[in-house]
C-alpha cells in the first residue's frame, strides 16, 4: 500500500530524515517510536502533504502511484489521512459544514452522488457515538473552544466519516487523559480493517497497550534504527532509547 | 470648493420658501466648511485618505428629473420590512409602508420641532461636527432625507428598511441626505440603511444620520453599503445613548469606489450597552476609510466594537478607532478589535486602535491584526480532501460571516451572508482572469 524508499528531507536547509525505508501492507499498523524531534511528525506531514519541506531524495509510492508529485487534497481523496498532532481552529468555519463539504468532496472523487443534509446528519450521529462526543461540538467552528482531548476526539471523527485506506496518528495520545486515550484507542480498533492501514506516531508505549501495532520502528535523528514487532515497545519502555544511538 | 459654493447658491434659489432658520444654517455650515475644507493628508484623522476625487469632481445636487420613469424597488428584505424608499434623493412614499408607532417628518418640518439636533456648534471650534468637512457639508447641501419617530413603549417588529437608491442617472449628482432617528423611552426597532446604486455614471452621497435613544430604547441597526463602484460615498453615524439604551450595530461595506465612514457613540446616561460590529470588503484599486469614536461619559456603560476589513486586489484600508473614557466616570467596559485579511500582497491596510482613558476604574481592553489566510487552515482544510480554492473560499467566508452572528433574524443573516458570498465569489475570480 505504502512503500517508502531512501526518503530525504530537509527544511530551512536542516536535514531531518536520513534515508527513510518503509513499507506498509493493507491492513498493518506500524508504529513509529521515537524522541522529540527524531523525525517522526515531518514523516507524517510529508506523506500528508505539507508543503513546508524539502524533499532531497527518494520516493513515497501509495497504491503504485507516486505520491510526491501529488497535492494535498489529491493525497486525501485516494484515501490518505492524517491525524494532526495539533489541529488547527478554523474560526467562522462550521464543523457540520466542514465535514460535510470533506465527505462530499470525496464522494465527488469517487463518483458518487452527494450526501443530502439529513442522511448526513444520521451519518454523523452515528459516528459521534463511537468517539463519545457531543452533538454541540458540530454547531461550533472547527475546533474552536475545544479541549486539547474533544480536538484529538474530532480529528477520530473525521477519519471515521472519511474512511481513508490510510491513517496516519500523529502524537494523538498526547495531551489525552487515560479515558479520553481509551475512547480514541477504541474508536481506532473498531475501525481497523483487512482492507485499512495504520501510521501511528507517538513517543509513549502507553498509545500501544491500547491500539496493538503489527510493527514498531525506532527513529533516531531521521533514520529507522531498529524495526520489531510488540516486544520492542516494551524493551524500549524498560531501556529508553539510548542504547539504540550510534 | 467654488463648485460646492455655486450648488448652495442654486440651492438657495430654489427653495426660496424655506425656513429662513435653516438658511442661515445652510450659509453657517458653508461657512465653516469653507475655513477648514477638504481634509489634507495634514489632518490627522483623515490622513491616509485622498479626497480630490469629491474635491475636484463636478456633481451636482440631485433634481426631481432625475428620477426614473419606471422603477421596482430591488431592497434587501421584500416582504419581510417595512420598506421607506428614497431613489436619486427624492422619497417614494407610493414605494414605502410605514408601520403603526412610527412618524416620518420631512427635514423641514423637522427642523421646526428639533432644531438643536441641527445645530453645529459653531461657537466651539474643537466639536467632533465642526472638525468634519462633510458632516458641515451635509448640513450646508441637506436636500434629502427623512426624520424617524419611534413613539414611546412602542416594539416595531419587522425591520425598517430605508432603501436609498441612486439609479439610471445621465450625469454626475450628488446627494447629502441627513435622516434623524429618534427612539422614545423603552421602545424598540431594527432600522435597516440601505444604499445602493446601479449606474455606470460617477456620483457622490454625503449621508449624516443622527439616533437618539432615550432611556431603555433598543436599537438594532444595520448599515449596508451597496453603492455602486463608481461612487464616492462618505458618512456620518451618530448615536447619543441615555440611561439603560442598548445598541447593536453592524454595517457592511461593499461598494463604492471612494468610502469614508464616520462612526461616534455617546453614552449621555448610565447603564448603555453599544456594540459596534462592522465588515469591508475592498476589492480592486478601492478605498475604505473607517473611523470610529465611542465616548463613555457616563458610568458603568459597556461598548464593544468588532471591525474586520478584507481586501483584495490593489485595495486599501483604513481603520481609527478610539475609545475615550471621561475623567469622573466609573465601571466602563470596553473593548475594540479590529482583523484584516489581506487576499493579495498588493493590498494594505492602515489599523491604528486606540484608548483614551481619564478615569480610574475602567475595564478596557484593544487589539488589532492584520494577515494573509493562515498556511495552517489552508492544509488543514486541503489535507480533507477540499481543493485549495474551496479551502480559502471556506476560511475567508468564515472569516467574514463571524462578524454578524449577533443578527437574530435568520431570513435577514442569510441575505447578508449571500451577499458575502456574491463578492467571494467575484473576487476569486478576479485571480482566474
Amino acid at each position: 500500500m505504502l512503500i517508502i524508499k531512501d526518503l530525504h528531507a530537509s527544511i530551512d536547509d536542516k536535514k531531518i530524515l536520513n534515508g527513510i525505508n518503509l513499507s506498509i501492507k493493507p491492513g498493518e499498523l506500524h508504529a513509529i517510536m521515537g524522541r522529540n524531534g527524531s523525525g517522526k511528525s515531518t514523516l507524517a506531514n510529508i506523506i500528508a502533504g505539507r508543503e513546508d519541506y524539502e524533499i532531497e531524495s527518494g520516493s513515497i509510492l501509495f497504491n503504485g502511484k507516486d505520491l510526491l508529485d501529488q497535492s494535498p487534497e489529491d493525497r486525501a481523496l485516494d484515501g490518505i489521512f492524517m491525524s494532526f498532532q495539533y489541529p488547527v481552529v478554523i474560526p467562522g468555519v462550521n464543523n457540520t459544514y466542514f465535514l460535510k463539504a470533506a465527505l462530499n468532496s470525496k464522494l465527488k472523487h469517487q463518483g458518487l452522488k452527494e450526501i443530502n443534509a439529513v442522511d448526513f446528519m444520521s451519518l454523523i450521529r452515528e459516528k459521534l457515538k463511537q468517539v463519545d462526543m457531543n452533538e454541540k461540538y458540530l454547531s461550533r467552528a472547527v475546533n474552536d473552544g475545544f479541549s486539547g482531548g474533544e480536538k484529538k476526539r474530532n480529528e477520530i471523527l473525521q477519519m471515521l466519516t472519511l474512511e481513508p485506506t490510510l491513517s496516519i496518528l500523529d502524537e494523538t495520545d498526547s495531551g489525552l487523559d487515560i479515558d479520553a486515550l481509551k475512547i480514541v484507542a477504541k474508536g481506532v480498533n473498531n475501525f481497523r480493517s483487512k482492507e485499512r492501514s495504520f501510521l501511528a506516531i507517538t513517543h509513549y508505549q502507553r498509545l500501544l497497550d491500547y491500539m496493538k501495532p503489527d510493527f514498531i520502528h525506532v527513529l533516531i535523528d531521521g533514520e529507522i534504527v531498529k524495526s520489531g514487532n510488540s516486544e520492542l515497545a516494551k524493551e524500549l519502555e524498560e531501556k529508553g532509547y539510548s542504547w539504540l544511538e550510534k | 470648493m467654488t463648485h460646492y459654493q455655486e450648488q448652495l447658491t442654486s440651492l438657495l434659489e430654489n427653495s426660496i420658501e424655506e425656513n429662513e432658520d435653516i438658511r442661515s444654517l445652510r450659509l453657517n455650515a458653508f461657512d465653516s466648511f469653507k475655513k477648514i475644507g477638504f481634509p489634507t493628508q495634514k489632518d490627522e484623522d483623515w490622513r491616509f485618505t485622498n479626497f480630490s476625487k469629491i474635491q475636484n469632481g463636478y456633481f451636482r445636487l440631485s433634481r426631481p428629473s432625475d428620477l426614473p420613469n419606471n422603477f421596482k424597488s430591488p431592497n434587501l428584505l421584500n416582504d419581510q420590512s417595512y420598506p421607506i424608499v428614497i431613489i436619486n434623493g427624492h422619497y417614494q412614499p407610493q414605494l414605502s409602508k410605514i408601520p403603526n408607532g412610527l412618524s416620518i417628518f420631512s427635514g423641514s418640518n423637522d427642523f421646526k420641532s428639533n432644531p438643536h439636533s441641527y445645530a453645529i456648534d459653531s461657537n466651539k471650534p474643537c466639536s467632533s461636527k465642526m472638525k468634519n468637512p462633510f458632516y458641515l457639508l451635509n448640513t450646508s447641501l441637506m436636500n434629502s432625507g427623512l426624520s424617524f419617530e419611534i413613539s414611546e413603549n412602542i416594539k416595531i417588529e419587522k425591520p425598517i428598511e430605508i432603501f436609498f437608491y441612486t439609479s439610471e442617472i445621465d450625469e454626475p449628482i450628488m446627494n447629502h441626505p441627513r435622516f434623524h432617528f429618534r427612539l422614545r423611552k423603552n421602545s424598540k426597532a431594527t432600522i435597516i440603511e440601505h444604499y445602493r446604486g446601479q449606474t455606470k455614471q460617477s456620483y457622490f452621497i454625503n449621508t449624516v444620520s443622527n439616533f437618539e435613544l432615550e432611556e431603555n430604547a433598543h436599537l438594532s441597526h444595520f448599515r449596508f453599503q451597496d453603492e455602486s463602484f463608481h461612487s464616492n460615498h462618505t458618512s456620518f453615524s451618530g448615536y447619543t445613548l441615555n440611561k439603560y439604551s442598548n445598541l447593536n450595530c453592524n454595517c457592511l461595506s461593499i461598494g463604492s469606489d471612494l468610502y469614508r465612514h464616520n462612526i461616534k457613540v455617546d453614552f449621555k446616561g448610565p447603564n448603555g450597552f453599544a456594540r459596534v460590529n462592522g465588515l469591508s470588503l475592498i476589492d480592486n484599486n478601492r478605498h475604505h476609510d473607517l473611523n470610529v469614536i465611542v465616548n463613555h461619559l457616563d458610568n458603568s456603560c459597556t461598548s464593544s466594537q468588532l471591525f474586520k476589513f478584507i481586501l483584495s486586489d490593489s485595495s486599501t484600508g483604513v481603520f481609527n478607532g478610539k475609545v475615550i473614557v471621561d475623567k469622573d466616570t466609573f465601571q466602563t467596559n470596553a473593548n475594540q478589535t479590529n482583523r484584516n485579511l489581506l487576499l493579495s500582497p498588493s493590498s494594505n491596510m492602515n489599523s491604528n486602535p486606540q484608548l483614551e482613558i481619564h478615569a480610574e476604574d475602567v475595564k478596557c481592553s484593544h487589539g488589532s491584526t492584520t494577515g494573509q489566510i493562515d498556511p495552517e487552515a489552508l492544509f488543514y482544510l486541503r489535507s480533507r480532501g477540499i481543493s485549495k480554492q474551496r479551502a480559502i473560499e471556506l476560511i475567508v467566508e468564515g472569516f467574514a460571516k463571524e462578524i454578524f452572528t449577533n443578527i437574530k433574524n435568520d431570513n435577514f443573516q442569510s441575505k447578508i451572508n449571500h451577499k458575502i458570498g456574491q463578492w467571494l465569489e467575484s473576487v476569486s475570480n478576479h485571480d482566474k482572469s
